[in-house]
């Protein structure tokens, strides 16, 4: 009994010094990030916050904006666009170009290699491409990959791609993707994916960057890589770390009270507005690649195919009267606060070959609503009462605004006196399946691009069996981006990528609503941040210095 | 009279009838029966997430519903082998626990065993925290409420008692960093420490993963400095939900053991309240508190999720919130048995140390 006591005695006075310590180091310290000291980071350090996640440090198993946020300041690229543009280029290549129309080489420059001193030769180029291929990974980007037939190491700077379609004009912008890291073969196996444990300690880079210290989705130590020969140049710091945040919040908070110094995706627009009118931090705002728009179904919606009152002119009258009266820029200004812009096209503002056509055809004629408009169509092709929409979005896959963005088409859509909409929505497992077995006559999607690069905009979208499987078709458009994908000369390929454009706005299988703008948010004294905010929608923390 | 928890009788009590040695039972009996329990404890635990969490739908759809063409999604289903029968999924699951193999995650490829043991050392250095502020607070101020009781001070401080144990731990969460860290700028918002402070930690060779422990054993005492005030307000928002049980506890015990004879004799003699509450009393009034911190353990962990996801403290509960939104289900199923394991051997260890103290609870 005596030693038991005495023991507890030890263990309440060995938890009053613990908690003592607990509550005397507690003093004012300015919150979550790197005001402490004692740390081994130097000054100039750049401190980047997310909320985006790291799949895997694997090129051959990852396809998602988290990971690329890494793998794009770390491995080197065979193209890649400069900071500013979206226009690709040769990176580690010399040059690349096409030598013949199923035939795409790159010269390598000399003497690349990788932080751990092994030679970055075309053998290891080959190897990256065949991997991703070889492992097809449900995460992984082999899709991106499909028109690539074989690759071929001519000598140690010479890689030949050879494609199965002729002419495509996207694939150098796909060696810039995700797909696109070139990776050491003594590192990584051939046919799986590796641990980031493992690929950090392998040191496989040869990006601007090299990895010094790792912890999965908590923070990230980047160094400056001085064997780099790419287009991307040396960085503009010495060191950059990445802090991965689960809630916006605590990233609003700490970028605010000056514990990280860049605060990127995903604030919401709150967030935005409200950091606006802070003193200490400024808010940059760019081209964002993310388009969210409706999607008509043509077989079950209003006059659909399908429809016991079918009639393909009415359909169209019905979607025309629509995108007469939605007012993109009421839901912009609303719900996004203007962190989303109103989408007059498929293919959204900034993007070589991107137009318009929506803003003079439909509404006033410059991008507002037109209820005359709208009721013109809808009486000229014979339509009498109002129509019944049934309209569905997605309450938890594109944001938690959905909700608002939605009421706000069915408050549009009703106040004309031309809609009833029945709104609804689904959770996200049930939507994705739902939507493509014609469950939904008109509802809610969104986009990120896979490469920055109009294509990815269209042929997705508008050929025949397209991953919406809104049973479109229409053989001039199926045409026209075909055409587009195979044409090498830079002028002719974009006027082709407008006529799509025309085209499909004519036709409103879907009605773009709302492209996505890139936001930044950075202390007062961090330079060039504007830089890093181009229509490649790519993140290079090599830009930012203090 | 309101208690949380009443204390169980104990010999001191002298109420209960006089024990009878039993032929074949005891100790040895006991702890076998006690540890043969753990297993179905843990297999209904993982039954139930198991089924649970394919109500929902497949992961491979979760993850890639709206990008993928349906006839490629079904081909990822199928090579995953997501579209088999329930059942037959269930078996080969079971068969690979039993041979320690928990998998790899499906939304950041991950070995399961690694992620645990990563993410376990932050859950338990948010654990003993906790509990140390518990002690702290529970103790004091219930023998404090003993001592004044029936007057004032017991009142609020009972009153205290079920406010701490009644508000929810994420309410308590938000609250304290709404005013210490938003409000008052005193603490940091969220997160174990401050960027330099957890690259430095890192850099250690061998960390032990809890970083107090590390800053300590590098004896970098601006670190130390640092993750302690990290510490403090997710501690207080967890710790705080059992030091209202510990309160209730003492303070009830406490005064129970004020009753007994020996201490009236002290009173007789002339001892102070004081003295007598501090020296004499309290002692065989913790004893109970063993018994309920092996109980708490598992409202901890409960609390844990909550208290990690609202402070960002990147421990087994913050990324049990994440799996579960990814539906990822080898990541979730992995956690979970984990914390099954924990919850189980722990109130094995402490029904144990409780028959050992009082043999009554073996028969």
């Amino acid at each position: 009994m005596i030693k038991s006591t005495k023991a507890l005695h030890r263990a309440i006075a060995l938890a009053g010094i613990s908690a003592l310590a607990l509550t005397a180091c507690t003093g004012p310290s300015g919150g979550g990030g790197g005001t402490a000291s004692g740390g081994s980071a130097g000054g100039g350090a750049i401190t980047f916050g997310t909320t985006d996640k790291v799949v895997t440090l694997d090129p051959a198993g990852s396809y998602d904006a988290g990971s690329f946020l890494v793998m794009n300041q770390v491995y080197p690229f065979l193209m890649n666009s400069k900071p500013g543009s979206a226009e690709v280029s040769p990176d580690i290549a010399e040059s690349a170009s096409f030598t013949a129309p199923t035939e795409f080489t790159v010269k390598l420059k000399p003497n690349l290699k990788f932080a751990n001193g092994h030679a970055l030769t075309a053998s290891d180029v080959k190897f990256s491409y065949d991997r991703v291929v070889k492992i097809d990974d449900p995460n992984g980007p082999a899709s991106l990959l499909s028109n690539l037939k074989s690759v071929e190491a001519k000598d140690d700077t010479t890689v030949v791609f050879t494609l199965k379609q002729a002419n495509d004009q996207v694939f150098p912008s796909v060696l810039g993707t995700n797909t696109g890291p070139v990776i050491d073969e003594e590192v990584f196996p051939a046919d799986k994916v590796m641990s980031d444990e493992d690929i950090v300690a392998g040191k496989p880079f040869a990006g601007p960057y090299t990895i010094d210290s790792y912890k999965k989705n908590e923070l990230v130590s980047l160094k400056s890589n001085p064997d780099y020969n790419g287009l991307l140049g040396k960085p503009s710091n010495d060191s950059a770390v990445i802090k991965y945040y689960a809630d916006s919040n605590n990233l609003k908070l700490d970028v605010q009270g000056g514990n990280i110094d860049v605060a990127g995706r995903s604030l919401t627009a709150t967030d935005a507005a409200d950091l606006d009118k802070d003193s200490k931090v400024k808010v940059y705002k760019g081209p964002g690649g993310e388009l969210r728009y409706i999607v008509f179904n043509f077989d079950t919606m209003p006059f659909g195919a399908k429809t016991p009152e079918a009639n393909p002119a009415k359909a169209l009258a019905v979607r025309q009267a629509m995108a007469d009266i939605v007012d993109r820029q009421a839901i912009s200004d609303q719900v996004y606060k203007g962190t989303y812009v109103p989408a007059y096209s498929v293919v959204p503002d900034g993007l070589p070959g991107a137009t318009q056509p929506m803003k003079e055809m439909y509404g006033d004629g410059s991008g507002k609503p037109s209820l005359d408009k709208a009721k013109k169509v809808l009486s000229d092709a014979g339509i009498t009462g109002p129509v019944n929409v049934k309209l569905q979005y997605n309450p938890d896959h594109y944001g938690k605004s959905s909700g608002d963005e939605y009421a706000m088409v069915k408050e549009q859509l009703e106040k004309s006196g031309l809609f009833t909409v029945d709104l609804q929505s689904t959770e996200w497992v049930t939507y994705s399946k739902a939507r493509t077995s014609d469950a939904y006559p008109v509802y809610q999607l969104g986009w990120f691009p896979d490469y920055s690069d109009a294509d990815n905009y269209l042929t997705p979208f508008f050929i025949p069996g397209n991953f919406l499987k809104n049973h479109y078709e229409n053989p001039t458009v199926t045409d026209l981006v075909q055409k587009q994908l195979t044409t090498p000369d830079k002028t002719e390929r974009g006027k082709l990528i407008g006529d799509v454009q025309s085209a499909v706005a004519k036709d409103l299988s879907t009605l773009p609503l709302l492209q996505g703008s890139q936001l930044l948010v950075a202390g007062k004294d961090i330079k060039g941040v504007e830089k890093t905010l181009d229509p490649s929608f790519k993140t290079r923390l090599g830009v930012l210095s203090k | 009279m309101t208690t949380l928890i009443d204390a169980p009788p104990s010999d001191a009590d002298g109420l209960l009838p006089p024990r009878k040695k039993q032929a074949g039972g005891g100790l040895g009996q006991y702890i076998l029966v006690r540890f043969l329990l753990i297993f179905p404890t843990i297999l209904i635990l993982v039954t139930m997430v198991f089924f649970l969490m394919r109500i929902t739908g497949d992961p491979i759809t979760a993850a890639m519903g709206g990008r993928l063409p349906p006839e490629q999604l079904q081909e990822r289903i199928t090579a995953a082998g997501y579209d088999r029968p329930l059942l037959v999924q269930y078996f080969e699951y079971l068969g690979q626990l039993a041979t320690g193999n928990f998998g790899t995650t499906l939304s950041d490829n991950r070995k399961v065993t690694e992620m645990l043991t990563t993410y376990g050392s932050a859950t338990l250095e948010l654990a003993i925290n906790a509990i140390i502020v518990a002690l702290l607070v529970g103790i004091p101020l219930g023998m404090v409420a003993a001592h004044r009781r029936d007057h004032l001070p017991d009142a609020v401080l009972r009153i205290l008692a079920i406010l701490f144990y009644a508000t929810p731990v994420f309410f308590a969460g938000m609250l304290l960093k709404l005013v210490f860290s938003v409000w008052l700028h005193w603490l940091p918002v969220a997160g174990r420490a401050g960027t330099r402070t957890e690259l430095s930690l890192t850099a250690l060779e061998a960390p032990t993963g809890i970083y107090w422990l590390d800053a300590l054993r590098s004896g970098n005492m601006a670190a130390f400095s640092d993750v302690m005030s990290h510490a403090v307000l997710p501690a207080l928002a967890l710790g705080l939900l059992t030091a209202g049980v510990f309160l209730r506890l003492v303070r009830t015990n406490v005064i129970g053991t004020l009753g007994k004879d020996y201490v009236e004799a002290g009173r007789s003699r002339g001892v102070s309240e004081f003295r007598l509450v501090t020296k004499h009393a309290y002692k065989p009034a913790l004893i109970p508190i063993i018994t309920v911190m092996g109980l708490q353990i598992a409202v901890l962990l409960g609390g844990a999720v909550l208290t990690e996801t609202t402070f960002e403290w990147k421990g087994l509960g913050f990324q049990l919130a994440n799996y579960l939104t990814a539906r990822d289900f080898v990541a979730v199923q992995g956690i979970v048995v984990l914390l099954a394991v924990i919850v189980a051997v722990t109130n094995f260890i402490v029904d144990i140390i409780a028959a050992l103290i009082d043999p009554r609870v073996r028969y």
